[in-house]
């Protein structure tokens, strides 16, 4: 059994109270009503005198009352008889912040020094390990390193400090609070288990995974929160980018200033821009404000923005256009390309060059010597060659006129019939949901009622069957769209054109989507590629090898299927066989949020704190006291002591007006 | 005492009681033989005894006793020291119950009966009758809750002597815990009327054995007057001066032929009242043998 407030125990000492109370010597004070006092003669009271304890068990019963009271006060539990809370040794977890937001002033420093004073208040016989986290957590000196060499320690552990340095990293102390829980092993099962959290504790560290575990009850967390001399900040975030109509692009930007923050005064600039081109204004403590970028005539990819104390968080990069080049060959008869009524003259205007890519739209009667990423086949065109270029990854989009071509492509015994029929037919059974079709998935275009097919063909195989997937049918039920994986390429096989000769398909609204839909099929995606931040992974092909040239310019060669994820904000060269390209990677906007946040918002979340604001030296005393505090708090055994109290009074009582009575009645 | 209804508890005690042990002293022309006496002029001679003059030629004339007519004068101490009891019931309980019997019993087979309650002087009277609802009246008086005050014992008695002008028998049901020097007078005074007297001494076993044990402030009941008693020390003189006042009682009612009952409370009711019964047929036996 312990106790809380053991000096409460002394208040036990009262029972010499009812023990004095029950020797004293006073005077009778009962009265006893007699029916005539006729032959009874007065006397002189005189004290009882109490040589011996009367009513002993109401003495009994009123010193067990008073023990009761002070028990109850000295606030009793018993310890468990885990190893654990006996020992006098701790399992420390030393957890160190190297996020983006510890570049600032000497944080990082001033981190490290408070690491090395943990590592050195911990004893020989204490186990302890270290890890730095940001969005990961990586162990730096392991339990089981500590358990194997306690007395290296301080030297691995201080020389390993050393090479470390604070990355780019967004904070994600949830991630690797809960990470650290199973990193104490079972070496550490008979300790006092605590994480010493050393960090800048930014507000824009995420913590909400921790509302998905149970904290573990043995487990203590003490926060040393590392602060900079000041909290003047000012942030910069790519808000989004918007397309002004003609070819320039706007970059909108997202500003802000730390709440409190003495600094209003900013300028942002294009790296190595003229002055004069700069944007200066104010932004108030705690606003955020979105602006656009400053003109950028040198073709900057730097933007940086001044007027505040720490400069992590001041850059943005945007990478430069790169529009990639998409062959695009038309292979048919009719190649002129200013008649409203030749296929050609509708994709020539639909291939217009864009900020990703740039169309080459090349056509022939016959196939170039360079092999085109994408082809267009109207009408009869020699079959040869065409199997193997689709089958090496060629992209063919092809309105037959007879089976040969098609025979020859796919192999397969087709018929192409031209429909008689006079009706126009429109198009049913669309499947929007298939990759080709995508842009059909948009609401917007999903409307075919205004789109007709006055000349078609009945494309069939043998019998009624149709051996290719049909991606969409004309109202008859002939199909419309058809498809096909042949090797690595894909096949299209269209039963109507677009030119008005055929349909209305080139002037309605989803030419131009499916055509940019195919190209991004082909492997040309017209999407600008969007923000990385970093700890994303950059989007590659799997199909193929790599040379990444991180800002640095340190060459990262990735085998078909390895991904790459940015550790470093700036610019990384993307190579492939096929395609070079540049991808800006931006500090996580959350990472500019740099306000510390109070160790207390983790006790919401349900972590055991120790307190914070204790000096080191007692830690081990709060330690045990909190431990001591929580039994107590769960064994409520004070209120067994309250019951039972209640029940000796209740009896004390009973007793005690039962004595009473019996006293003025005759034995 | 369990029962809470004095008129059940009086009819619980009276059904177990032999009936009809006590005879009127006043001889009359009834049923039950009494004795013979010589015819004198005079006489009604419809009270011959015919046969006894076929056989012996002499005129003798038939006496009966006459069983209706007792008036019984039913006499309770009201006073404070009567509401002590140490057995969970009081005397005036006891004595309420004692008089409800009597007057059951007696009324049961054909007497009259009557009620007074005196404390220091008369409180309530109500005379002897024989008539249906009376037993009730007396039964309600009796459960009237008696009077804060004293015991007179004297003037009570005088007045009562003064109430009662025909010849009856008189219970007197009292504690006593009063002077009894002018009540032997008083009782001399009854007697000389021709009254019947039966006097009911009700004691609690407390007041009889005083088997107090803890020093404490004793407060009489009936003046209120508080007095330091150590029972240790008292118990002796106490217990010698009630014995005196007990033998004064026994000696004064033994000199004017009163029948004197003593009655712990403590004692069963039936035990009591066949006491009672049993002293008044002996009475009347030796009543025979005198005459």
């Amino acid at each position: 059994m312990n106790w809380l407030f053991p000096l409460y125990l002394a208040g036990a000492a009262a029972i010499i109270a009812p023990i004095l109370l029950h020797l004293r010597r006073r005077p009778p004070q009962d009265c006893v009503e007699f029916s005539s006092l006729l032959f009874l003669d007065a006397q002189t009271p005189v004290p009882v005198s109490k040589r011996r304890l009367e009513n002993w068990l109401l003495l009994l019963l009123r010193c067990l009352a008073l023990i009761l009271l002070a028990l109850m006060f000295s606030r009793p539990f018993v310890q468990s008889e885990s190893a654990a809370a006996a020992s006098p040794n701790h399992a420390t977890l030393i957890l160190l912040d190297c996020s983006a937001s510890m570049r600032r002033g000497d944080l990082w420093k001033q981190a490290v020094a408070e690491a090395e004073s943990q590592l050195k208040a911990a004893k020989l016989t204490d186990r302890i390990a270290l890890a730095v986290f940001d969005r990961e957590l990586t162990t730096v000196w392991s339990f089981e390193e500590d358990r194997n060499t306690p007395a290296n320690r301080l030297t691995a552990a201080q020389s390993r400090l050393a090479e470390l340095t604070p990355t780019w990293n967004a904070t994600q102390l949830d991630r690797a609070l809960i990470a650290a829980v199973p990193s104490f092993d079972s070496s550490t099962t008979t300790l006092k288990k605590r994480i010493h959290l050393i960090s800048d504790l930014q507000e824009g560290t995420k913590l909400d995974a921790l509302r998905t575990i149970a904290w573990p009850a043995e487990l203590t967390l003490k926060v040393h929160r590392i602060d900079p001399a000041t909290n003047d900040n000012f942030s910069i975030a790519l808000a989004a980018r918007e397309q002004d109509g003609g070819a320039d692009t706007l970059v909108r930007l997202r500003l802000s200033n730390t709440r409190d923050s003495a600094l209003r005064d900013f300028s942002l600039a294009w790296q190595d821009a003229p002055k004069s081109d700069a944007i200066t204004a104010q932004i108030p403590p705690g606003a955020s404000r979105i602006l656009t970028a400053p003109p950028n005539p040198t073709n900057a990819t730097t933007l940086n923005l001044s007027g505040d104390t720490f400069d992590f968080d001041n850059s943005i990069f945007i990478a430069p256009p790169q529009p990639r080049t998409v062959r695009i060959h038309f292979l048919g008869k009719d190649v002129t390309r200013d008649e409203a009524s030749s296929p050609l003259y509708y994709l020539a205007r639909a291939f217009q060059p864009t900020d990703t890519l740039a169309p080459v739209l090349t056509a022939d009667e016959k196939l170039s010597a360079q092999v085109p990423d994408v082809l267009f086949i109207v009408g009869d065109a020699p079959s040869a060659g065409l199997r193997d270029y689709v089958e090496r990854g060629g992209f063919l989009v092809t309105v037959p006129s007879d089976a040969t071509l098609l025979k020859a492509v796919t192999g397969l015994d087709l018929t192409v019939a031209a429909d008689t029929d006079d009706e126009y037919r429109m198009l049913a059974d669309v499947k929007t949901e298939h990759p080709l079709l995508k842009p059909f998935a948009d609401p917007k275009l999903r409307d075919f009622t205004k789109l007709r097919f006055w000349k078609h063909r009945h494309i069939q195989g043998k019998g009624d069957s149709v051996p290719l997937e049909t991606l969409a049918k004309f109202d008859n039920g002939h199909p419309a769209i058809l498809s096909a994986r042949i090797g690595k390429g894909t096949l299209i096989v269209l039963a109507s054109g677009w030119h008005p000769g055929d349909s209305q398909f080139a002037l309605s609204t989803k030419f131009v989507p499916l055509l940019y839909g195919w190209l991004a099929a082909a492997g040309f995606s017209h999407d600008p590629a969007a923000t990385l931040l970093v700890g994303d992974t950059l989007p590659l092909d799997a199909t193929q090898s790599h040379t990444i040239t991180d800002p640095d310019n340190k060459p990262h060669s990735l085998k078909p299927g390895e991904t790459f994820t940015a550790t470093q904000i700036g610019l990384h060269k993307v190579q492939s066989p096929a395609h070079t390209q540049i991808v800006a990677v931006n500090l996580p906007p959350d990472e500019g949020r740099s306000l510390p946040l109070e160790p207390q918002k983790l006790a919401e979340y349900g972590i055991k704190l120790a307190g914070a604001a204790e000096a080191i030296a007692t830690s081990e005393t709060t330690d045990q006291r909190l431990t001591a505090t929580d039994t107590e708090q769960r064994q409520n055994l004070w209120w067994w002591f309250l019951v039972t109290l209640l029940a000796v009074l209740l009896l004390e009582t009973a007793l005690a007006g039962r004595a009473r009575q019996s006293s003025a009645q005759p034995a | 005492m369990r029962i809470k209804s004095l008129e059940l508890r009086a009819k619980v005690v009276v059904e177990g009681l032999w009936k009809g042990m006590h005879r009127s002293p006043y001889h009359g022309f009834s049923v039950e033989f009494s004795e013979y006496r010589a015819y004198v002029q005079g006489d009604d001679p419809r009270y011959i005894d015919w046969k006894v003059l076929a056989r012996s030629d002499r005129t003798y004339i038939k006496k009966f006793e006459d069983e209706t007519n007792l008036r019984c004068q039913l006499v309770i101490d009201h006073s404070k020291s009567m509401k002590y009891g140490s057995q969970g019931y009081t005397k005036a309980d006891y004595a309420a119950t004692l008089a409800a019997t009597l007057a059951s019993f007696l009324m049961k087979q054909g007497d009259a009966a009557g009620l007074t309650t005196f404390a220091d002087g008369i409180e309530e009277y109500l005379p002897p009758r024989n008539r249906p609802g009376h037993l009730r009246r007396i039964i309600t008086e009796l459960e009237r809750p008696a009077k804060a005050a004293g015991t007179s014992l004297d003037l009570s008695v005088g007045q009562l002597a003064d109430l009662l002008r025909k010849r009856g028998m008189i219970c007197l049901i009292t504690d006593l815990l009063a002077p009894v020097e002018h009540l032997e007078k008083q009782l001399a005074l009854l007697g000389a009327m021709g009254h019947d007297l039966v006097l009911f001494h009700l004691m609690d076993r407390a007041e009889i054995d005083f088997t107090f044990e803890k020093s404490a402030h004793f407060r009489d009941a009936e003046t209120g007057t508080e007095r330091f008693i150590d029972p240790q020390v008292a118990r002796e003189t106490y217990l010698k001066r009630l014995q005196v006042h007990r033998d004064t009682i026994q000696a004064a009612t033994d000199r004017h032929n009163v029948e004197y009952h003593f009655c712990p409370t403590d004692q069963p009711l039936e035990e009591v009242l066949f006491d009672f019964l049993s002293a008044r047929q002996r009475k009347k036996a030796s009543k025979r043998l005198a005459a």
